[in-house]
């Protein structure tokens, strides 16, 4: 029972910040932008949170500053993207790139560091305990009791889902992926909703950067997002940037992410269990290209 | 043809000048950063030998990926293939003892080997199952990273030392330099040359381009495009691991933690940068072998951390590549105005 | 009769050197059908997309309702009441009908969700209005192309436009469906809107429109009324020589069979019965003329005769060989095909024009081969290519240049080349003049004739009945992947291929 909740938390865990991250994404995926962006994105972000943490002393400045950060990469992206017509894909990569120079060059400028800044002034968002929820036998230890960045996320899900699905914006959004000419000759411009949508996409991915550094864990390593950008990439394309898809999805990694944790215990090198989501991945990957592969045939 | 210089040129020039003004910022003199930049990378024989030695695995992962890209493959996979390659030209090192001439042979073809192996699984996976080598070659750098870094802690560390790292590889494939230059640099010039040779000599190298342009065109025309998409995978395997192995032969001599940190993604970056044209790989792979190494240089007087050379390297790419193509509309718009003047009544 | 819109002087250069649109002045009147017409880059459709605020003019003046405008976006046009129904249709076919009608205009509730109950309230009020038989609730990707159009123009007809510019609006429609699109054109002509529209139908636009304006190459060449003229005067204005509009084609005996399929069925990934059956033969000497509205099999019939698909079942015999499950350079040693889009199938447009041009030769002919079969011999390549650009009389500053550097016409005209050289006996033709300038599609009927004398055998599929009369000796109807027709050219006409085309049989007798 024990190992049972503590790896339903180690998948809750690990499944937030891709969750976030690719609900952020989503957006960009029906407007039809390439996005590789995420894994930068969320690297600033979550650079930016321990940085409003440390020195402002409040968690919810650091969410505030992870989203900051996260924006202006997002704003660098609209510049040479949307406004300057340069390749998605390379535009993406390059963000990545800055991404980590960026944050390593200023960590060591703003820190005195180098690897890793983890400090005791680090405030960590907290986790929020439910008053009668969580005296609940063995529902209450999982539903209660996770750190407030998973709730958000889970309300993110369901916003997220509304704003895409049920409303005008969403309706728009969707046409500037499905046919840009299209909603560009309907009088709705789709450089603008493709940068709502990138801004949109900035403000998620900076909280799940957010709660990476300030929720995970608190500290922020060099380049600590370790390809958790690409994994929800991956989550994106394979439920086709459905929202519930991702929600599910992402349980699946944050549950390989816990289960390497898991298997440490059973003296798996830990290197080994630390490949366990990429593997996961490239899994679901196989799954969805033979089904893609049946479709098409 | 002129205006692919004219842009390069006006791109490092406008991010130069993005650069210093980030530097001011941070309360620098770029006067004096740049001119450390070029001391420690260009001002001597010495600084010119060790910037042309680290170009060598910037321009081969270059190289790996600008060739994928020309023609079709979306190898992202450098990274992984390069430590797989100095993993495998490693482990030769340490259990191959052959006369020089030999050992250095035979740990080059292992460190090709190790890059087109890990390349191959990405090539099988998508001939098998359609899984797209985008998001295969991006898994496989993860687990690749992983999986050197168990080896190296593991089965081959060196137990007398105090990180995981493996020991040193056998003195006969240590790469010799010649005075200031390391040996290493030749490989990396042969590499371009062959390759230049292939992609724009051989037969298969016309399929590739022409693959990489427009696949169902070249599909009509009878190319085999599955056979095609597998030789490019396993060449440009072969090339980023060559990478990881020569830095190996020519540097450490040994697997350490960390090694060959960014030099995989920069090659991505030079491959975009120089729209995957070969020649312009080489040039640009030691232009930003030039800003790195200056930049370690530039630490030891300045007090400006080296890492600011990453966030210039980026910034290069980006205006680099949009400056390329804001040129292009801007010359085009301006031959139509002036047609269009003719005409008006 | 006042003008609703004028056009002064109007230029439009498209860089680095077109002039498309060279000091045009036109007006249209209110309650008019006003045809412009011209051939393929006479520029109408490039005037009608600066009159709309598409495309920015480099000079001249639009006047509409007497005062200046100058439309910067679409948005702005239809603000103002002028649409336009582009040729290729441009909606989004995942949303339905009433979606794609609202778009940009939707009324909301509140937390800007979008409300659906008057929506579709709204859009059925309109289809009721101006009697369009649509469903608002299909998904426009699974309507037919007619109604797609009525979409198109109902989604103009919603926000209140009283003028409205159609681009070849016949194109996709079949000879049956254009009366009833005449109809309501009439229809709403007769409430007081301006119908403007672009084609190069001459029958058609002598029918429908009230004031005809020709173009050529860029300038307006005369605006006639279209009851004091006639065809022969309207091509004339439109080429600038007498056109000659029949056929050319001399007596011909077909000789030996050389391409051949029997019971070719196909499904496609989503199990819909794309091909059904299909017999078809060509002999040599002989052109057989694949007709059909586009979507009812003929590109799987394509595909699959060139490698790009597999049947499920049947084969497909090249001068007696079997290719049905042959790799296509296989096939490519047997068959020329020259496809649909030039720029998707045919060529590579950014490689240069000598590497387009040795496409499959290089695999072929053992002359491009050196040093056992690995390297390419560039030297014959060049003088290949030199070859092509004489016999084919391509017009081309370098053969080194990109391939986006030729013209529509001279890039039809290096790919028919190369395919020709190919010497194959059997050729596959997929719209080859769609696109082209009178002049290239002359060219390009005079080629395929001459294959004809040469003895190969060509299997044409083209969407141009008058091209198909024109060249073919028999003439195959597809529909709904099944081949319901199988006729000499001289023993049906136009009208029966256009009815079986749409109906799949024949008319009742």
């Amino acid at each position: 029972m024990r190992i049972l909740v503590g790896l339903i938390n180690g998948m809750i865990a690990g499944a937030t910040p891709i969750l976030l991250a690719a609900l952020g994404g989503a957006f960009t995926y029906y407007a039809g932008i390439f996005n590789i962006a995420m894994e930068g994105m969320m690297l600033a972000g979550a650079f930016g949170a321990v940085v409003g943490s440390y020195f402002l002393h409040s968690w919810v400045l650091g969410i505030v500053l992870s989203i900051a950060f996260a924006l202006v990469l997002a704003l660098i992206f609209i510049l040479f993207s949307v406004v300057l017509h340069t390749d998605e894909f390379v535009t993406g990569i390059a963000l990545n790139l800055f991404a980590v120079g960026a944050t390593t060059y200023l960590m060591r400028q703003t820190f005195d560091v180098k690897g890793v800044f983890a400090n005791a002034g680090i405030v960590p968002i907290p986790r929020l305990h439910i008053p009668l929820i969580e005296k609940i036998p063995f529902l209450g230890e999982v539903l209660s009791g996770q750190n407030l960045m998973v709730y958000i996320a889970v309300i993110a899900v369901i916003a997220v889902n509304f704003l895409i699905f049920r409303t005008r914006f969403g309706m728009r959004l969707r046409a500037a992926g499905y046919n840009a000419a299209c909603l560009d000759s309907s009088g709705v411009s789709t450089a603008r909703m493709r940068t709502a949508a990138l801004l949109l996409c900035a403000v998620l991915c900076g909280l799940a950067g957010a709660f990476l550094s300030l929720g995970y864990v608190t500290l922020f390593a060099e380049n600590m997002s370790a390809g958790r950008g690409w994994i929800s990439l991956a989550a994106i394309i394979l439920v086709s940037g459905n929202p519930t898809g991702i929600a599910v999805i992402s349980l699946l990694f944050g549950f390989s992410d816990g289960l390497g944790l898991l298997l440490q215990d059973y003296r798996v090198p830990s290197q080994f269990t630390s490949m366990v989501p990429y593997v996961a991945t490239l899994i679901a990957l196989y799954f969805y290209s033979v089904k893609e592969r049946k479709r098409k045939a | 043809m002129r205006n692919k210089w004219v842009s390069g040129l006006l791109g490092v020039l406008v991010a130069l000048l993005i650069g210093a003004f980030i530097m001011l910022l941070q309360g620098f003199n770029p006067l004096d950063v740049y001119a450390a930049l070029f001391q420690f990378s260009l001002g001597g024989l010495s600084p010119l030998a060790t910037t042309a030695k680290n170009a060598v695995p910037l321009v081969l992962t270059g190289l790996s990926a600008s060739i994928a890209f020309a023609s079709g493959p979306v190898n992202l996979g450098q990274p992984g293939q390069f430590l797989m390659g100095a993993l495998f030209a490693t482990v030769g090192g340490l259990y191959i003892h052959l006369p020089p001439v030999l050992e250095v042979t035979v740990l080059v073809l292992l460190a090709m080997l190790g890059g087109a192996l890990w390349a191959g699984l990405a090539a099988l996976l998508r001939m098998l199952f359609n899984m797209s080598e985008f998001i295969v070659t991006l898994m496989l750098n993860m687990v690749a990273d992983f999986f050197t870094a168990w080896a190296i802690a593991g089965p081959f560390m060196d137990k007398t030392a105090f990180s995981p790292m493996t020991p040193q590889i056998d003195q006969a494939g240590w790469l010799p330099s010649i005075g200031n230059f390391n040996t290493t640099i030749l490989f990396m010039l042969a590499a371009v040359g062959i390759s230049w040779f292939v992609f724009n000599r051989w037969k298969a190298g016309y399929e590739w381009r022409l693959s990489g342009q427009n696949s169902l065109f070249a599909r009509l025309g009878g190319c085999n495009i599955d056979r095609n998409f597998v030789a490019v995978m396993l060449f440009t395997g072969a090339l980023a691991g060559l990478a990881g192995g020569l830095l190996v032969m020519a540097g450490p001599h040994r697997f350490l933690k960390g090694l060959g940190a960014n030099y995989a993604w920069d090659g991505v970056m030079i491959a975009i940068v120089a729209n995957n044209g070969l020649v312009a790989t080489l040039l640009y792979g030691f232009f930003f072998s030039a800003i790195q190494t200056g930049a370690l240089g530039m630490e030891l007087i300045t007090a400006v951390p080296s890492e600011i050379s990453q966030v210039l390297q980026a910034v290069l790419v980006l205006v680099i590549v949009a400056s390329r193509e804001a040129l292009a509309v801007i010359l085009d718009r301006r031959e139509a105005r002036r047609r269009a003047k003719e005409r008006a009544v | 009769m006042d003008d609703v819109i004028r056009l002064e002087n109007i230029v439009k250069v498209y860089p680095p050197s077109v002039v498309a649109v060279d000091n045009v002045s036109v007006s249209f009147r209110k309650g008019e059908i006003h045809a412009v017409v011209g051939e393929n880059g006479a520029g109408k459709s490039t005037l009608m997309k600066v009159l709309y605020g598409l495309v920015p003019r480099d000079g001249g003046e639009i006047y509409y309702q007497g005062r200046p405008v100058h439309f910067r976006q679409a948005g702005e046009a239809i603000a103002a009441g002028i649409g336009m129904v582009h040729q290729e249709i441009l909606l989004i076919p995942e949303y339905t009908v009433w979606q794609n009608i609202v778009l940009g205009q939707e009324p909301t509730r509140f937390a800007d969700q979008v409300d659906t109950g008057k929506a579709r309230r709204l859009v059925r009020q309109k289809i009721d209005e101006f009697q369009f038989n649509l469903d608002p609730d299909a998904l426009v990707g699974e309507i037919s192309v007619a109604a797609r159009q009525k979409v198109e123009i109902l989604k103009l007809l919603y926000r209140n436009v009283s003028v409205l510019i159609l681009d070849e609006p016949t194109a996709v429609l079949t000879p049956q469906e254009i009366p009833q699109l005449f109809a309501e054109l009439g229809r709403l002509r007769d409430d007081g809107h301006t119908i403007l529209f672009i084609s190069h139908r001459l029958d058609e636009v002598l029918t429908l429109s009230d004031r005809v304006t020709v173009m050529r190459r860029g300038k307006k060449i005369d605006t006639v009324d279209a009851k004091t003229t006639s065809k022969e005067e309207l091509a004339r204005m439109m080429v600038g020589r007498d056109v000659v509009l029949t056929s050319q084609r001399r007596e011909h005996a077909p000789g030996e069979v050389v391409f051949e399929v029997e019971h070719l069925s196909y499904k496609d990934g989503e199990g819909r019965q794309k091909l059904n059956d299909i017999n078809l033969s060509v002999r040599a000497g002989e052109i057989v003329g694949v007709a059909g509205v586009e979507g009812n099999g003929q590109f799987e019939l394509v595909n699959a005769v060139v490698g790009l698909i597999q049947p499920s079942t049947g084969s497909i015999r090249v001068q007696g060989k079997d290719i049905t499950r042959a790799p296509i350079l296989e096939r490519r040693k047997l068959i020329s095909f020259v496809p649909q889009d030039r720029g998707k199938m045919g060529a590579s447009l950014n490689a240069s024009i000598l590497e387009n041009a040795i496409m499959t030769h290089h695999s072929l002919n053992p002359k491009f081969s050196r040093w056992r079969g690995l390297l390419l011999d560039y030297a014959h390549a060049r003088r290949f290519t030199d070859g092509l650009e004489k016999q084919f009389a391509v017009s081309m500053a370098s053969k080194f240049n990109p391939f986006r550097s030729l013209s529509g016409g001279n890039q039809q005209k290096v790919i028919l080349g190369r395919e020709l050289l190919l010497d194959s006996v059997f050729v596959l033709l997929d719209q080859p003049t769609r696109g082209l300038d009178v002049g290239s599609i002359e060219y390009v009927h005079q080629q395929v004739l001459r294959m004809r004398d040469e003895n190969r055998g060509v299997l044409l599929v083209s969407a141009d009945l008058e091209e198909l009369f024109l060249l073919a000796d028999r003439i195959v109807v597809m529909h709904r992947g099944e081949l319901v027709a199988d006729k000499p050219v001289e023993q049906t006409s136009l009208e029966e291929v256009g009815y079986l085309m749409l109906e799949g049989r024949g008319a009742a007798q």
